[in-house]
């Protein structure tokens, strides 16, 4: 569905990083819409670093403001990991300024998206990035 | 004040100093030194009793209003409270409009695919092109999907109305929210009073400040984007901007 190849793995291990749980679940839903069905949760930056450590995780879905660990820190905090700086994150965030969209840019974001988003953006988002990722 | 400081006494005045002095009469020596610089004094004295008569009625003012007392201890912890049974209420009927909606996808994905089941064997019918083996193949196809189709939409059109009465949260909350507002705008004349009374213009710093921001320049929603310079107004500005920094 994301690469004409049909080349993406479906099974890979996604990782959905928000503090209000109806969010997790809209995004697991679209997710799963997609076809994805290896999908874990956690509700801030502290909760997922360490899952990430140890999840063998393939792809991070991220809210930035959360409680805790905020989702740019936490991508920060990814690349800065030689075990984990590889892993595509996607921030899907209420975030809107641009001096923050280019924060995350710089940190190394794979892609951005705002809130409120439609399913077709984030269809069109993972499309992107995989496409990039090849 | 700089050419009041140089009032000269007359050398009455300062004959009747010294003789005060001389006569160890320091008090009436003082009240004569004051009386000679009474042009700065009585200015200032009648000004520092005008601030004071000014702080005073605040001060007492605000022991009288009982309100700003009330606001404080009931009212903000109430709203609080009102608040809390907002998010309470939104998040349920989230979770009730999903329930409905993920337990109607697999029944939507079970009538499709019943469909295409049928589907090929009915193409060959419309064109003629189907043998008794296949029509009775295709009955038993068609009879089974129209018992699931019949079943299910009962069930759709059941758990449709579960959406529907889980969107009741927006008539009690805005409600809610009308009387937070209605309280939030009370504290602000209050505060605007306590300025006021304090001699602080409120207008004077009614520059269009943006709202503090947190750490990370967190500030949430934006819900005036037309009005501001710094946000994105949608996904398209957010990649239009990331396309201009080589995304």
């Amino acid at each position: 569905m994301f690469s004409p190849e049909g080349a993406l793995d479906k099974n890979m291990k996604v990782l959905v990083v928000d503090d209000f749980s109806t969010m997790r679940r809209i995004i697991k839903n679209l997710l799963r819409d997609l076809g994805f069905t290896n999908i874990s949760e956690a509700d801030d930056g502290n909760t997922a670093l360490p899952m990430l450590k140890d999840g063998n995780f393939d792809f991070v879905v991220t809210d930035w403001n959360m409680p805790g660990m905020q989702g740019i820190d936490l991508l920060k905090a990814i690349r800065a990991d030689s075990n984990l700086s590889h892993i595509p994150v996607l921030m899907v965030t209420a975030e809107a300024k641009k001096e923050q969209i280019i924060m995350a840019a710089q940190a190394g974001v794979n892609g951005y998206i705002v809130k409120p988003f439609t399913a077709a953006t984030l269809n069109t988002k993972l499309d992107k990035i995989f496409e990039r990722l090849g | 004040m700089s050419t009041k400081t140089n009032v000269h006494i007359s050398l009455e005045q300062a004959k009747l100093l010294v003789e005060y002095i001389e006569s160890d009469q320091q008090t009436k020596a003082n009240e004569l030194i004051a009386e000679i610089q009474s042009p700065i004094n009585s200015e200032l004295f009648e000004e520092i009793g005008k601030l004071t008569r000014q702080l005073h009625d605040s001060l007492n003012n605000f022991q009288i209003d009982e309100r700003l007392n009330d606001l404080a201890t009931a009212d903000i912890p109430d709203a609080k409270e009102r608040l809390n049974f907002v998010i309470s209420h939104t998040e349920e009927a989230a979770n009730k409009t999903m329930d409905a909606v993920e337990a109607i996808f697999p029944v939507v994905d079970g009538i499709q695919k019943q469909i295409s089941t049928v589907n090929p064997l009915w193409q060959k019918l419309m064109h003629n092109d189907l043998d008794v083996v296949e029509f009775k193949a295709l009955c038993q196809d068609i009879d089974v999907l129209l018992k699931t189709t019949e079943k299910e939409s009962s069930k759709i059109h059941r758990l449709m109305t579960d959406v529907l009465m889980a969107q009741d949260f927006q008539d009690l909350t805005g409600q809610v929210i009308r009387k937070v507002i209605d309280l939030v705008r009370e504290v602000e004349e209050s505060l605007i009073y306590m300025l006021t009374a304090f001699g602080m213009s409120s207008e004077k710093n009614k520059s269009d400040q943006l709202p503090k921001v947190g750490e990370n320049l967190v500030e949430g929603p934006i819900i005036n984007s037309e009005n501001r310079q710094d946000v994105v107004s949608g996904q398209d500005d957010v990649d239009d901007l990331l396309s201009s920094l080589g995304f």
